[in-house]
C-alpha cells in the first residue's frame, strides 16, 4: 500500500513537472506542444484481428487520433497469429524491430528478458478500473515486473445449438462430464456430434486440454514448479474418460484440426457444440442469410455460449489472454509507453472493446458490468472469461518451463495418443518423461 | 557502344588488369568473388553462428553461455526428436521414390508429339509454380474432415462407405502430406527428366526394337542408363528440399496430431521459435546436417561415377 | 516413334496422361471454383444433399473485388515481381560466372570449392533467419525489398552454379580454343562465345530461380514489415486468414492471381526451358 502510494506521488510530482516544461517549451516552439518537433514513429505490431472492424477502426478513427493527440506517427502492423512468434524472435535477436508486439498468454515469460517493466501502466489501470484480474497479473507478471500490459483475454466458451440439445432433452448445456458425455452421445447418435480439436493448434486445442486437466484434479507440476505430477490417479481417470468420450460424443475428426476448422463444421450444421471464441457466433450475426438452420431460421438465433463442464475438481477456464510487450531494444520507448497509455485511457480503449461486441473481454473488473454485455444475452457468457481464467503450468508460475510444455502441445498430445489407442497410463508415462524433463532443469 | 569500346581501348595499350585474368587463377578468383561474397555474407557467417548457438544455452534474448554438446545429448534423449528423425527419413523416402516413378513415366508421356505439347507441359508445371503456403490451403481445405471433396468423390465412385479421416488419423496424416509434397514435386522431375530424355537419340531404341527387344527392355538396357545422370541430380536436388521441408507441414498439421508428422524442421521451428529455445532449435536443425551431408556426399560420388562412366 | 493401333495409344500413352493432367490440376480447379463461390455455398458439408463440389450456379466476383479493394495486392504482386526479378538477376550473374570458373578453369581447389558451394544449400532455412535478421539489421536493410534480394541469392546461386556448371562442361574446349588462337583474350571468349552458347542453361536456371523467390515465405515473413512492403504469400496470408477464420475466397483468389504472372513466364519458355535443362544434362 505505502509503496504504491509513494509511486503514485511521485508520479504526481513528475506529471505536473511535464506538463510545466511541456508548457515552458511550448512557448518557445512558437505555440507548438514540444512532440511535434521531432516526430517519433510508433511501431506496433499485433495479431490480425478477427473482427475486421477493429483493424478497420484502429486505421481509420483511433491511429489518426494519437497521431494527432500525442505527436507520434503510428505504424501498425497486423500478421496473422501464428507468424507472431517468429517475427518477435527474430526482432529480439537482432535487436531491432517493432517497439510493441503483442504476446499470446504465457509468451511473456519467453520474452521477459527483452522487454521493459510495464508495471505502473499495469497497476494505474488496473486501479482505475477497479482492479486487475488474477489471470492477467499471473500471466504478465512474475512479482517483480509486468512484462506486457494485459490487452484482452479472448474468452473460450461452447457455442452449442440450443434446437438440437432441446430434442435430446437437454434443456441447458450440461454442466459436468458425465451429463456432457450422454447428451453427446444421443446428439451423435442423430449425427450431430460435438466436435472438439486435440490438434497442433495454439487456442482450442489447449483451451480444451488444460481446462479438462484441471477440472479432474490432475496438474503439471506442484506449486513449487519443480515437482511434476502429472502422473497421478485423476489424470489417468481422466484420459480413460476421454477415450470414451471421444468414441461416444466427438467427431472423431478433430484430431486433425487447427482453430478454424470447428468454425467450419459448426457453421456447416456438422457438430452441435465446440469449444471456440465468440467468433462462430459473430459469424453468424454478420451474415444472417448464408448462416441458417435445417428451419430455414438463421442461425444466429440458434446459438448459445456455455463454460466448460465441471469436473470432480471443479470448473475451469484457459482463455486466450493478450498482452502487449514494450521491447528492450526500442529507441522509441517513451513515445511507446505513452501510447500506449493512451490505447488504455478508457474513451480509447473503449472503441476498442465496442468494436469487438464481446468477442474481447478486457482484464479489469469494471469491464465486467459494462452495458455493452446486457445488448446480446448471447455474449454475456463472455463476460467473466477474464475472472475465471487459469493459467497453462497450474499449480506452478506460468513461467517458461510450462510455456515449453504448452507449445511442445504435450497435455493435448497426452490426450490425443489415447484417443488414438495408446493405453491411458502409458499416455500419462509419457506425458510425465516429458515434462519431467522440461522442469528438470 | 560498350561492345565497340571495350576491344578499342585494349589494341591501344593492355591494361595489366586484363592481362591479369588471362591467368587461369586470376580470372578464376574474379569470377567466383561475387559468388564468395555473397554466400560469405549472408551464409558463412549466420551458419557459424547458427552453430554457436547449437553448443550454447541461448534463449531468446539471453546470449547464454557455452555448454559443449549438452544439447545434443538433450535432444538425442527426446522421443519427440526420435520421432522426428524417423518422419523425417520416411517422408523423403517415400516421396522420393513416388516422385521419380511418376516423374518419370510422365516424362515418357510428354516426349511424344501430339496437339497442344506446349500448353499441356506449361500447364502441368502449375503445382511446382504456386506459392506452397497458399497451394497447401487448398489442399488442406480438400482433407478437411467436414468437407472433403476427396471423401466425396469417393464415396459416390462407391470406393468408401463413411469418411475417410485424412489429417485425423496418424498413418494417413503422413500419408495426406506425402501426397501433397508428390504433387508439388512431380511437375518438376518430369520435365527435368523429359529434358534428360530428349538429349536420348531416338535412333537408339529404334535399332533396339528392330532387334527385337521389348519395350520393357528396351528401357531398362537404352533409356534408363542414359538418363541415370540427369535423374541423380534431380533426386539430389530433391532430396535436400524433401528433408529440409517445413511450410507444408506447418500449414497442413503444424505436426500433429501427437507429433505423427513431426519433421526435423518443425521441430526445430516449434522449439526454437515457438518455445525460445534457440540452442536447441539450431541443435535440431544441425542434427539435420549429418544426416542430409551423407545422403548427398553417396549421391555426389555415385554421380561422379556415373559420369565417369 | 514407334506407335502401335489407336487403342493401344490410348490405353498408354492418352489416358495416363489426361490422368496424369487431372489430378495436377484438379487443386487450381478447386482454387479456381472457390474464388467465384458465393460464401454462402462454402459451408456444406461432404455428405450434405446440396454439396455441389465441382460447379457453382451463382458464380461471383465478389471475392476477387474483396482482393483488390481491401487488400494490397496489386501491391504486393508488384513487390513480389520486382524481388523475384531482382534476385534472379543477381543470382544468374554469380551462378554463371562461378559455374563458368568452376567448370572450364584449371585452379588448384575447384572441386573442393564446387563442393563447399553446393554444401551452403544445405544448411536449413530455419537455422539461418534468426542470424540473418541481425544482419540485415546491420546493413540496415530492414522492411526494404534489398533484405530479399540479397538473401535470396543464398539459396539461388548453389542451384544456379551447379546447373550451369553442368552446362558449361557440355561446350567443346575446342570453340574456346579457336576464340583464343583468332586472338581474342580469356574474358572474351567468356563473355562473346562461351556465355552466349549457353544461354539456353541460363534460362532454365533463371526460370527455377524465378518460381524459387517467387514462393519463399519465412525469410519475406520476418524482414518486412509495412503493409505496403509484403510479398503475395506473406500478404495473403496476414490479410486473410484472422484468427480462427479464413477468408477462404479471396485467399483461394490471391493463390490463383498470385500464380498466374509465373504461369505466363513458364507458358513462354517452356519448351526453351526444357532445351535448356537439356543441355545441362549432357555434361
Amino acid at each position: 500500500m505505502a509503496k504504491a502510494k509513494r509511486r503514485s506521488v511521485l508520479k504526481l510530482a513528475g506529471g505536473t513537472a511535464a506538463v510545466s516544461l511541456g508548457g515552458m517549451a511550448g512557448i518557445l516552439a512558437t505555440g507548438r506542444t514540444p512532440a511535434y518537433a521531432q516526430q517519433k514513429t510508433v511501431h506496433w505490431l499485433k495479431w490480425v484481428d478477427f473482427v475486421p472492424a477493429t483493424d478497420q477502426m484502429f486505421r481509420k478513427e483511433l491511429m489518426p487520433q494519437a497521431e494527432k493527440e500525442l505527436g507520434i506517427k503510428v505504424n501498425l502492423e497486423t500478421v496473422n497469429g501464428n507468424d507472431l512468434q517468429p517475427r518477435t524472435t527474430a526482432a529480439i535477436q537482432s535487436g531491432a524491430g517493432p517497439d510493441l508486439i503483442m504476446a499470446f498468454n504465457n509468451q511473456t515469460y519467453l520474452y521477459a528478458n527483452s522487454v521493459v517493466d510495464l508495471s505502473e501502466l499495469a497497476e494505474d489501470v488496473g486501479k482505475r478500473e477497479g482492479g486487475l484480474f488474477k489471470y492477467a497479473r499471473s500471466i504478465c507478471s512474475d512479482g517483480k515486473m509486468f512484462m506486457g500490459m494485459p490487452w484482452a483475454v479472448i474468452g473460450g466458451m461452447i457455442a452449442y445449438r440450443k434446437s438440437w440439445l432441446d430434442e435430446v432433452g437437454a434443456s441447458s448445456f450440461p454442466d459436468n462430464w458425465e451429463a456432457y458425455r450422454d447428451v453427446g452421445t444421443k446428439l451423435k447418435a442423430k449425427g450431430h456430434p460435438f466436435g472438439q480439436t486435440l490438434g497442433h493448434t495454439f487456442g482450442d486445442a489447449p483451451g480444451f486440454t488444460y481446462p479438462y486437466l484441471w477440472s479432474w484434479g490432475g496438474k503439471e507440476v506442484e506449486a513449487d514448479g519443480k515437482t511434476v505430477v502429472i502422473n497421478s490417479k485423476e489424470t489417468v481417470d481422466s484420459v480413460k474418460f476421454m477415450t470414451g468420450l471421444w468414441k461416444d460424443a466427438m467427431d472423431e475428426g478433430g484430431l486433425a484440426w487447427d482453430d478454424t476448422n470447428n468454425n467450419r463444421a459448426f457453421l456447416s450444421q456438422t457438430i452441435s457444440a465446440t469449444l471456440n471464441g465468440a467468433s462462430i457466433y459473430i459469424e453468424t450475426l454478420r451474415k444472417p442469410d448464408q448462416y441458417q438452420t435445417e428451419k430455414g431460421q438463421p442461425m444466429s438465433k440458434d446459438i448459445l455460449h456455455a463454460p466448460l463442464p465441471k469436473g470432480p475438481a471443479g470448473q475451469f477456464g484457459f482463455h486466450l489472454l493478450q498482452s502487449q510487450m514494450l521491447m528492450k531494444y526500442s529507441k522509441n520507448q517513451d513515445a511507446a509507453k505513452a501510447f500506449l497509455k493512451w490505447l488504455h485511457t478508457e474513451d480509447h480503449y473503449r472503441k476498442f472493446f465496442e468494436s469487438q461486441k464481446g468477442f474481447a473481454t478486457p482484464c479489469t473488473a469494471k469491464w465486467e458490468n459494462d452495458p455493452l454485455w446486457n445488448v446480446d444475452p448471447v455474449m454475456t457468457p463472455y463476460k467473466v472469461a477474464a475472472r475465471l481464467g487459469q493459467a497453462p503450468g497450474y499449480a506452478g508460475p506460468p513461467n517458461a518451463k510450462a510455456a515449453e510444455g504448452l507449445s511442445k502441445y504435450i497435455v493435448t498430445d497426452m490426450y490425443a495418443k489415447a484417443v488414438q489407442g495408446m493405453p491411458p497410463e502409458e499416455c500419462v508415462k509419457w506425458a510425465e518423461a516429458e515434462l519431467k524433463k522440461i522442469y528438470s532443469e | 557502344m560498350a561492345v565497340t569500346a571495350v576491344p578499342g581501348v585494349e589494341v591501344r595499350r593492355p591494361i595489366p588488369r586484363l592481362r591479369r585474368l588471362e591467368d587461369e587463377r586470376w580470372l578464376a578468383l574474379a569470377l567466383l568473388m561475387p559468388t564468395a561474397v555473397l554466400l560469405g555474407l549472408f551464409i558463412a557467417y549466420p551458419f557459424v553462428e547458427g552453430v554457436l548457438l547449437s553448443l550454447s544455452s541461448a534463449r531468446v534474448g539471453d546470449p547464454g553461455h557455452f555448454v559443449g554438446l549438452k544439447n545434443f545429448a538433450k535432444i538425442w534423449d527426446d522421443s519427440i526428436f526420435r520421432t522426428a528423425v524417423w518422419n523425417t527419413f520416411w517422408y523423403t523416402g517415400v516421396t522420393t521414390v513416388f516422385k521419380l516413378a511418376l516423374g518419370l513415366w510422365l516424362a515418357m508421356l510428354l516426349n511424344r508429339h501430339f496437339k497442344g505439347k506446349a500448353l499441356v507441359r506449361a500447364f502441368i508445371l502449375l503445382p511446382f509454380i504456386i506459392p506452397t503456403v497458399l497451394s497447401t490451403f487448398a489442399w488442406k481445405w480438400m482433407f478437411d474432415p467436414t468437407f472433403s471433396v476427396i471423401n466425396w468423390s469417393l464415396f459416390h465412385l462407391g470406393i468408401i462407405t463413411q469418411r475417410i479421416n485424412w489429417l485425423g488419423d496418424p498413418d494417413l496424416a503422413m500419408t495426406s502430406i506425402i501426397i501433397v509434397n508428390i504433387w508439388r514435386g512431380v511437375p518438376f522431375f518430369a520435365i527435368s527428366l523429359l529434358a534428360g530424355l530428349q538429349t536420348i537419340s531416338p535412333e537408339l531404341n529404334e535399332a533396339a526394337a528392330i532387334d527385337g527387344a521389348r519395350p520393357w527392355a528396351r528401357f531398362w538396357h537404352i533409356t534408363w542408363p542414359l538418363l541415370l545422370p540427369v535423374t541423380m541430380v534431380v533426386m539430389l536436388f530433391s532430396v535436400i528440399q524433401t528433408f529440409a521441408d517445413f511450410q507444408l507441414v506447418y500449414v497442413m498439421t503444424g505436426g500433429g496430431p501427437a507429433n505423427a508428422t513431426q519433421l526435423f524442421a518443425t521441430y526445430a521451428y516449434q522449439l526454437g521459435i515457438g518455445t525460445g529455445l534457440l540452442s536447441e532449435g539450431a541443435a535440431i536443425s544441425l542434427a539435420m546436417f549429418p544426416f542430409l551431408f551423407i545422403i548427398v556426399v553417396a549421391q555426389l560420388l555415385y554421380i561422379r561415377r556415373v559420369e565417369v562412366r | 516413334m514407334i506407335e502401335g493401333a489407336a487403342w493401344r495409344r490410348w490405353v498408354f500413352y492418352n489416358i495416363p496422361l489426361i490422368l496424369f493432367v487431372f489430378v495436377l490440376l484438379f487443386p487450381f480447379y478447386w482454387m479456381i471454383i472457390t474464388t467465384f463461390r458465393p460464401d454462402g455455398e462454402l459451408y456444406r458439408p461432404w455428405n450434405a444433399a446440396n454439396y455441389m463440389p465441382f460447379w457453382t450456379n451463382n458464380p461471383t466476383l465478389e471475392h476477387i473485388k474483396y482482393l483488390f479493394e481491401e487488400t494490397n495486392f496489386a501491391r504486393w504482386m508488384l513487390n513480389t515481381m520486382f524481388i523475384a526479378v531482382s534476385s534472379t538477376i543477381i543470382s544468374l550473374f554469380c551462378g554463371v560466372l562461378a559455374g563458368y570458373a568452376l567448370a572450364r578453369l584449371n585452379f588448384p581447389w575447384a572441386g573442393a570449392l564446387g563442393t563447399m558451394i553446393f554444401i551452403t544449400y544445405l544448411v536449413p532455412q530455419t537455422l539461418l533467419f534468426i542470424p540473418l535478421a541481425e544482419i540485415i539489421r546491420n546493413f540496415e536493410l530492414g522492411d526494404t525489398p534489398w533484405s530479399l534480394i540479397l538473401t535470396y541469392p543464398t539459396f539461388l546461386i548453389p542451384f544456379c552454379t551447379w546447373l550451369m556448371m553442368g552446362y558449361f562442361k557440355a561446350i567443346p574446349k575446342e570453340l574456346e580454343e579457336c576464340a583464343r588462337i583468332d586472338g581474342a583474350s580469356r574474358w572474351k571468349a567468356m563473355v562473346y562465345i562461351i556465355i552466349p552458347c549457353a544461354l539456353p542453361g541460363i534460362l532454365s536456371a533463371g526460370i527455377i530461380a524465378f518460381t524459387l523467390s517467387w514462393n519463399e515465405f519465412i525469410y519475406a515473413l520476418v524482414f518486412l514489415s509495412s503493409p505496403d512492403e509484403k510479398t503475395v504469400p506473406v500478404g495473403v496470408t496476414s490479410e486473410l486468414i484472422r484468427g480462427d477464420v479464413f477468408f477462404w475466397g479471396p485467399l483461394m483468389a490471391g493463390a490463383l492471381l498470385g500464380s498466374i504472372p509465373v504461369a505466363i513466364v513458364y507458358s513462354f519458355f517452356v519448351e526453351h526451358y526444357v532445351s535448356g535443362l537439356t543441355g545441362s544434362v549432357k555434361g
